[in-house]
């Protein structure tokens, strides 16, 4: 579905991603983990499309498309989505505004009329459910006065409406209760397919203990330094990163 | 010839009473405002006055199309044409007329040429315990061939307990310019609820300056919404003076502006009883080279005390040539007020930007929706579900984006 050759990106002058190579087929489940400051999140903006960040070499493909070329409204339009580590609050936009805008902004991409209000009713009442979502919660203001769990939620949320063929799910698990976790992680697994993909990035073996990857790549000072299954992140949990990253610096220095 | 020029021939034309005259030879004595006084620093009306406008010329004709394109299509409406009351609604303790003579306080250069030389606009009576339940739509249309200067004053007395909804809006129907001094005095007396609206959305060739004096006494509520779209300049005064206790006065303003247009918004809200509130926001937007003016300020008399006063400027600047100045003054004399004031001046959140792209919307309605978020603490405030749509269409129309900004 997506695949990363050598990728090089960074900010000005500071090259964060040294070269990153990650191939992810349709139906798979990633795991990237990795201290801080090693690149996560600048790999998830990357593929998104954040334009702070500039492409130095390397090249991602998407279902035979160039990604690099493509706006990041075209690559959500084919199907990339970005739950974010920190979403963005957007006073006066409710979210059931917002997500209708989403939809319809997508299907307009696609030529197609915007969808029907009763046809978009009924999927916001299914996706809610899923995940324990509150009626009243679709007039409030975009991420605006929410709590950490339900800016969460409301990433899954839209993640679920859009239906997207690659989530990236960046630091999800951050500021969650173990409670919201479970429930956040039993959505995200009642939306994957065998058609659609999910990277999930995170610090921590706990959110794979629900949300299980298929393959756990360690990323560290912008590279993949090791590829693994899920009993990696097992290991990681116990030893830490250390007894990986020191090797890696030394084959890097 | 300049403007003053041809009103100078036209008030000899009217013979005008010596009390009429005595006022009008006090505005020519210092005749049009100039950027020298404060309250016209940043709004000049230099190149507007060299103009040789004819004065309250005639020659207009309405169709029903075009009172049918440039209404609401509310129930009720008046309309004005070319100054004349051409149609009038009838509703039971609303006794509706053209231009009756009323005098005002008002001491500023303008709103003085209008009370000496004005002789067109209404004359709206509203018997007590009234409550009509539908607005009323004003409508003023002009068309002269050549460029024209025309004024308005209008009148309206709220009985006790009754309520009432205006909506007003001043239509250039021709490529001529038209140059419009508007002056509407309302009493709102006990108890009594009044909203106006005024839909600022005249063509490219009109010029305005809206003088509006709101006096209200004891338990009375009044909202005035403002909403710019077009014209070239427009000049707001509005004033409003708190004469009993427990009143409520509200100001809601949403202005988009792009190309060479101007607006600029003067408030002046007068607390002069106990415990009253007021409470102002007013939105700007501003794109290509337009430019916009806020000056608002607050009054707190000595005998104001327990008063809560609440006014909020906030400004969005999405091009580069736009300007806005904006200057908000409290001047308190009461101890135990409450009493805040705001403002900013912005551009779109980048960070915002980039996660509604990230859903899929493109750059260019993804940074309408976030005008329209914030714009929509302003425009939610508009009760009459028309104005408010008017205001949601607008403003997608202004930013070229097909979006519905209503669900």
């Amino acid at each position: 579905m997506i695949s990363i050759k050598n990728l090089k990106a960074g900010i000005e002058d500071n090259l964060i991603l040294k070269g990153i190579n990650l191939e992810v087929k349709a139906g798979e489940v990633h795991a990237i983990m990795g201290p801080n400051g090693s690149g996560k999140s600048t790999l998830a903006c990357v593929i998104a499309g954040k334009e702070d960040y500039q492409v130095q070499e390397g090249t991602i493909d998407f279902e035979g498309e160039d990604l690099l070329e493509l706006s990041p409204e075209e690559r959500a339009h084919i199907g990339v989505f970005l739950s974010f580590q920190y979403p963005v609050e957007i006073p006066g936009i409710s979210v059931s505004n917002f997500i209708k805008t989403s939809i319809n902004e997508r299907r307009k991409a696609k030529e197609l009329d915007p969808i029907p209000a009763p046809e978009l009713l009924k999927m916001m009442r299914e996706k809610m459910e899923l995940l324990n979502i509150k009626k009243g919660y679709l007039s409030r203001n975009m991420n605006e006065g929410f709590s950490g769990g339900e800016k969460k939620r409301n990433e899954i949320f839209q993640m679920a409406m859009l239906e997207p063929k690659l989530a990236i799910l960046d630091e999800t698990d951050s500021g969650l209760d173990i409670d919201t976790l479970r429930i956040v992680a039993n959505g995200v697994n009642k939306i994957k397919t065998k058609d659609n993909a999910i990277i999930v990035i995170t610090h921590y073996q706990r959110l794979l203990d629900y949300i299980v990857p298929d393959f756990v790549h360690v990323l560290h000072n912008g590279r993949i330094i090791k590829s693994g299954s899920k009993e990696l992140a097992h290991e990681l949990e116990e030893k830490g990163y250390d007894w990986i990253t020191k090797e890696a610096d030394k084959k890097w220095a | 010839m300049g403007l003053i020029e041809n009103i100078k021939s036209f008030s000899i034309i009217e013979n005008l009473s010596a009390e009429k005259n005595g006022l009008f030879q006090s505005f020519l004595a210092n005749g049009f405002p100039t950027i020298k006084q404060e309250d016209w620093k940043y709004t000049s009306l230099k190149k507007i006055v060299a103009n040789d406008f004819s004065v309250e010329g005639n020659g207009v004709t309405v169709s029903e199309e075009d009172i049918k394109k440039y209404s609401l299509g509310l129930q009720h409406k008046i309309v004005f044409c070319g100054g004349n009351l051409i149609s009038k609604p009838s509703i039971d303790g609303v006794s509706i007329s053209a231009f009756s003579e009323f005098e005002s306080q008002n001491k500023d250069a303008i709103s003085v040429l209008n009370s000496s030389l004005a002789k067109k606009g209404f004359t709206i009576k509203i018997a007590k315990n009234t409550v009509v339940e539908n607005p009323i739509e004003i409508l003023f249309f002009t068309s002269t061939k050549q460029d024209n200067f025309v004024q308005y004053r209008n009148n309206i007395d709220v009985g006790e307990n009754s309520q009432i909804k205006f909506v007003e809006r001043i239509q250039n129907l021709s490529d001529s310019k038209c140059f419009v001094n508007h002056f509407t005095q309302i009493n709102i007396r006990k108890n009594a609820k009044v909203e106006y609206n005024k839909i600022q959305d005249n063509n490219e060739n009109a010029i305005l300056i809206d003088n509006m004096n709101l006096y209200q006494q004891q338990d009375s509520s009044v909202i005035v919404n403002t909403l710019i779209f077009g014209g070239a300049f427009t000049r707001n005064n509005l004033n409003f003076e708190q004469n009993g206790s427990n009143c409520d006065s509200n100001m809601n303003g949403i202005s988009i502006l792009d190309n060479n247009q101007f607006a600029d918004n003067h408030t002046f809200m007068d607390h002069k009883q106990p415990h009253c509130r007021s409470n102002e926001m007013y939105k700007g937007i501003y794109l290509g080279d337009s430019k916009g003016v806020f000056n608002g300020k607050i009054m707190v008399r000595p005998d104001a005390q327990k008063i809560d006063a609440f006014q909020s400027n906030n400004n969005l600047l999405l091009s580069e040539n736009a300007t806005i100045d904006s200057k908000p003054q409290l001047e308190i004399y009461a101890d135990d007020v409450k009493c805040s004031h705001g403002c900013t001046i912005g551009q779109l959140d980048d960070d915002a930007l980039f996660y509604m792209r990230s859903r899929g919307i493109r750059e260019k309605e993804a940074k309408a929706v976030l005008t329209y978020a914030f714009a929509s603490e302003a425009v939610n405030n508009f009760t009459i579900a028309e104005v408010k749509k008017l205001a949601q269409k607008r403003i997608a129309e202004k930013l070229h984006v097909d979006l519905d900004f209503n669900l």
